[in-house]
């Protein structure tokens, strides 16, 4: 197995380091899976995250300007490895201002990621600044697990209002009860909810539009517009996924660069009506120009 | 000056929770100076004194809008130690902006705890350092070299190691960079102790930390203890750091393994600009060098007080001297040595050095 891969933009070194730090703000430990094409960072719902799981892609070429993979073998061409995200986002964090970053598999004491970074230094030699990252290596008769997910059948599916609002309602909603309900419908409509023994509050969002979505057109046409898709989740989950989002600073939130879907999947994908008792599941996903990330928050009860 | 103050004792309260002020005085200070920004901006001056009657120093700030604040803090008479570290004879020594030195260290985590100094004709290396097997496995390794090209003095005598604690030298390098003051750093051969100081026209400080001996090394450090006051102070002092002493004589300690104390006189550069006071020989004959006017002279020695005794090795030993330029006359008091005999808790007797508040 070999792995080598290098980046000598700075922008796609900052872009990198943004899309490490919102994975380390998702979860402590997850799969980082390498294939000719892509990076992907993964988390298999298990009862220790709660049932969340998340599914994050990059197309290797709009980062690496080197990129070397030799995988377990050559029917199966990838790595897996498990990491801590932190550590990564760590070790690129102090060096945003290389002149290169080198990313390669080694073996010290353990299995390593190796981050090489030449920083730019006083002398005409630069300085060099390693982190040997330990990982597990995943054996391939587990590797059915990090697949990539199936869209659900979902039953709606939403723009988000910006992330800022979002959160700060989220936010606030936390520090009244742990349970949230997210119920949107194919008029654009959205309404947070969260309903304790004390008080109930709810935060309706209007005219956010909805994704037309070709292959449920049928679907869609066949459901009432108002009838709201609702799924009720641990809101810790919800915040910790819009805490991690990073909007780069250069563009706006209606740029079409960031898109956000939230689709709430019902009992079962031939229900005609609303019945919205069996929730399942609720899939975000952040489409940007080289990431895509998607999130999946299981309704509970 | 105050906020100079301030900022030392910040730097010292990273490195320990006492300070030593001269003359004999101790206390918890560093609430009083927590926000130095606040004192920047609302205290115009600051006089300390003490109240021999009341066993009290106290502090006091005059502030902004007439408002005064007076503190008063308890402290305790204690023996001082003074120990001796020959820079000058020092084979490996490194001089640089303190910036350099922050590059450095801040690609290591907050976590961790000792990292190893390397130094060869062709580069410095700063690398992680592991005590135990098992942190080694899954905590994250980092090194990083710089050539000698970027330093402003480079002198290699030995090709050497120095393995000591991250923590104080943070301490002494935000304090240095925020004063824009040059660090130099002293060291030999594994075992023997590292120096990092700073100085300008008013002030002097010197951290001096017991390096590791790495079990491939045959150089067990030897280290004695000097002092029993009074003595020739000298500006910069160590106190020792894992090893309770007995009693306030001489003492010889010597270890396998790891480093302890040392055996430091505390010697300015060469190129001192001190005018003030004399040149005194000290009981190690190296030149010893000490501030004229007892009064006028500020000196902070920081202890941890949770020095982990079991542990043989780990650093830990160091201190800060801060010296006014301001001496008015030119007579040298007998002062007594500094403290120093040791961090522990347990410690019975005057020796000890503890907060009191």
């Amino acid at each position: 197995m070999k792995f080598r891969a290098k980046i000598n933009d700075v922008g796609c070194l900052n872009h990198f380091t943004r899309v490490l730090n919102t994975i380390t703000k998702l979860t402590k430990t997850c799969v980082l899976r390498l294939t000719v094409d892509n990076v992907y960072f993964v988390l298999s719902g298990k009862v220790a995250n709660g049932g969340v799981s998340m599914w994050c892609e990059l197309l290797q070429v709009n980062f690496f300007d080197e990129y070397q993979l030799e995988g377990v073998s050559s029917e199966a061409n990838e790595i897996c490895l498990e990491v801590a995200p932190e550590n990564l986002s760590r070790a690129l964090k102090t060096a945003q201002n290389a002149k290169s970053v080198k990313i390669k598999l080694t073996k010290k004491h353990c299995p390593c990621l190796t981050l090489a970074a030449e920083l730019p230094s006083l002398s005409s030699i630069g300085r060099i600044v390693t982190h040997d990252i330990p990982v597990d290596i995943i054996p391939r008769r587990l590797w059915h697990d990090f697949k990539e997910p199936t869209m659900p059948d979902f039953d709606v599916s939403i723009y988000l209002p910006p992330l800022k609002t979002m959160k700060s309602v989220v936010d606030r909603m936390k520090n009244l009860s742990n349970y949230l309900v997210v119920e949107a419908n194919l008029n654009g409509e959205m309404n947070l909810k969260i309903e304790t023994d004390l008080v109930s509050v709810t935060t309706h969002f209007r005219d956010l539009g909805n994704p037309p979505w070709g292959d449920n057109a049928v679907q869609s046409q066949s459901r009432d517009v108002e009838t709201m898709a609702h799924a009720r989740v641990d809101i810790r989950k919800l915040q910790q996924f819009l805490m991690g989002q990073q909007v780069n600073p250069n563009k706006s939130m209606c740029n079409s660069a960031l898109y956000i879907w939230i689709c709430i999947q019902e009992g079962s994908y031939f229900l005609l009506h609303a019945d919205i008792v069996d929730k399942r599941i609720i899939h975000l996903i952040l489409l940007q120009e080289d990431v895509s990330l998607q999130y999946f928050i299981p309704a509970v009860a | 000056m105050k906020s100079l103050f301030g900022r030392a004792v910040h730097a010292l309260s990273r490195i320990g929770d006492e300070i030593w002020l001269e003359p004999l005085q101790k206390g918890s200070v560093l609430p009083l100076f927590r926000s130095v920004a606040t004192i920047e901006r609302s205290v115009y001056r600051c006089e300390i004194s003490i109240n021999v009657l009341n066993n009290r120093v106290m502090f006091q700030f005059n502030c902004k809008h007439g408002i005064t604040k007076t503190h008063n803090l308890r402290y305790q008479e204690c023996e001082a130690l003074q120990a001796v570290f020959p820079t000058h004879l020092c084979p490996n020594i490194l001089k640089s902006q303190p910036k350099l030195l922050s590059d450095v260290v801040m690609h290591f985590p907050t976590s961790q705890e000792e990292i190893t100094l390397s130094i060869s004709p062709i580069k410095v290396k700063f690398k992680s350092y592991f005590e135990e097997e098992n942190d080694h496995i899954r905590s994250v390794c980092t090194e990083m070299s710089v050539h000698p090209d970027e330093f402003d003095y480079f002198q290699v005598g030995v090709d050497s190691e120095a393995t000591f604690c991250l923590k104080e030298l943070r301490g002494l390098l935000s304090f240095a960079e925020t004063h824009g003051l040059p660090v130099s750093v002293h060291f030999g051969a594994p075992g023997r102790p590292v120096s990092f100081s700073v100085e300008d026209m008013v002030l002097e400080a010197v951290v001096v930390l017991s390096t590791l001996v790495i079990a491939a090394s045959e150089n067990p450090s030897q280290v004695s203890i000097v002092q029993e006051a009074p003595v020739p102070r000298n500006i910069s002092d160590v106190c020792p750091a894992s090893t309770p002493i007995a009693d306030n004589s001489v003492a010889n300690i010597s270890k396998h393994e790891g480093p302890l104390e040392a055996e430091v006189a505390c010697v300015p550069s060469e190129n001192s600009t001190f005018p003030l006071g004399e040149q005194v020989a000290s009981s190690q004959g190296s030149p010893v060098f000490f501030p004229a006017s007892f009064h006028m002279k500020n000196l902070l020695q920081l202890h941890r007080e949770e020095m982990d005794l079991l542990r043989p090795k780990g650093m830990h030993s160091l201190l800060f001297g801060a010296v006014s330029s301001s001496m008015a006359d030119g007579i040298a008091s007998e002062l007594p040595s500094l403290v120093c005999a040791s961090d522990t808790e347990d410690d019975a007797g005057d020796d000890g050095v503890r907060v009191e508040e």
